[in-house]
């Protein structure tokens, strides 16, 4: 994930994570980096193609994992839930945001959104160290 | 009788089930009978005015649903229906 994004800079990149669940703990296995179809620049905008989504939850299921999370950058800007991530995101899924500071992934955060798109959870968020 | 995927997160209104076999004619139909059967899938896939949330897509089979008849497709035995979000975003407010 931090490679894609850091690839993709400026633009902002995004991906499915695929994974398990164990009650409130959510493990990302592997990553499936998929193409932002935003129209315009890239540069403050993602847009992940439903059918790439629907690519991704069966080759989930065809491992016996779970898609469970979209993660996206923002070039040159902290890993806050905007606005725009809230009013277009969906309650189903983590949302980790990674944070790119001129080319170099600075920090990364997840988020929860609720059903009606007005308020976003931040979830804890621990990964190796190596 | 249909089969519909249910996403990961939603299992957990649905008995845990990551597919159910569900009659119905037309995919509202089949849709029916899965909130029927699972009544707390509704609030999470339908807004209070009983319309489909508006980051809801459904595919039947391979074929987004708005693109044939909406929920008056029509539904063949064996058919797979998918639950699949739209999801944008970005750094930028406006």
């Amino acid at each position: 994930m931090v490679n894609h994004a850091q690839a993709s800079y400026p633009n902002e990149c995004c991906g499915a994570m695929i994974g398990s669940i164990d009650g409130d703990q959510k493990t990302v296995m592997f990553a499936l980096a998929l193409d932002n179809v935003s129209q315009g620049s890239q540069r403050a905008r993602y847009e992940l193609r439903p059918e790439d989504l629907l690519r991704a939850d069966r080759e989930a299921r065809e491992r016996k994992l779970d898609l469970i999370g979209i993660y996206h950058s923002h070039p040159d800007c902290a890993a806050y839930f905007s606005e725009t991530d809230l009013k277009n995101s969906c309650p189903w899924y983590s949302f980790v945001v990674l944070s790119i500071q001129e080319g170099k992934f600075d920090h990364a955060n997840s988020w929860l959104p609720n059903a009606e798109q007005t308020h976003a959870e931040k979830e804890e968020l621990l990964w190796p160290e190596s | 009788m249909a089969r519909i995927l249910i996403p990961t997160p939603l299992r957990q209104f649905a008995e845990k089930n990551d597919n159910v076999e569900l009659p119905g004619a037309t995919v509202g139909e089949v849709l029916g009978a899965l909130t029927t059967r699972f009544p707390d899938l509704k609030k999470n896939l339908y807004n209070e005015e009983g319309k489909l949330r508006s980051f809801v897509n459904v595919y039947l089979n391979d074929e987004d649903i708005r693109y044939i008849s909406k929920e008056a497709t029509p539904v063949a035995e064996g058919d797979t229906l998918s639950i699949v979000p739209s999801i944008a975003g970005g750094a930028y407010v406006g």
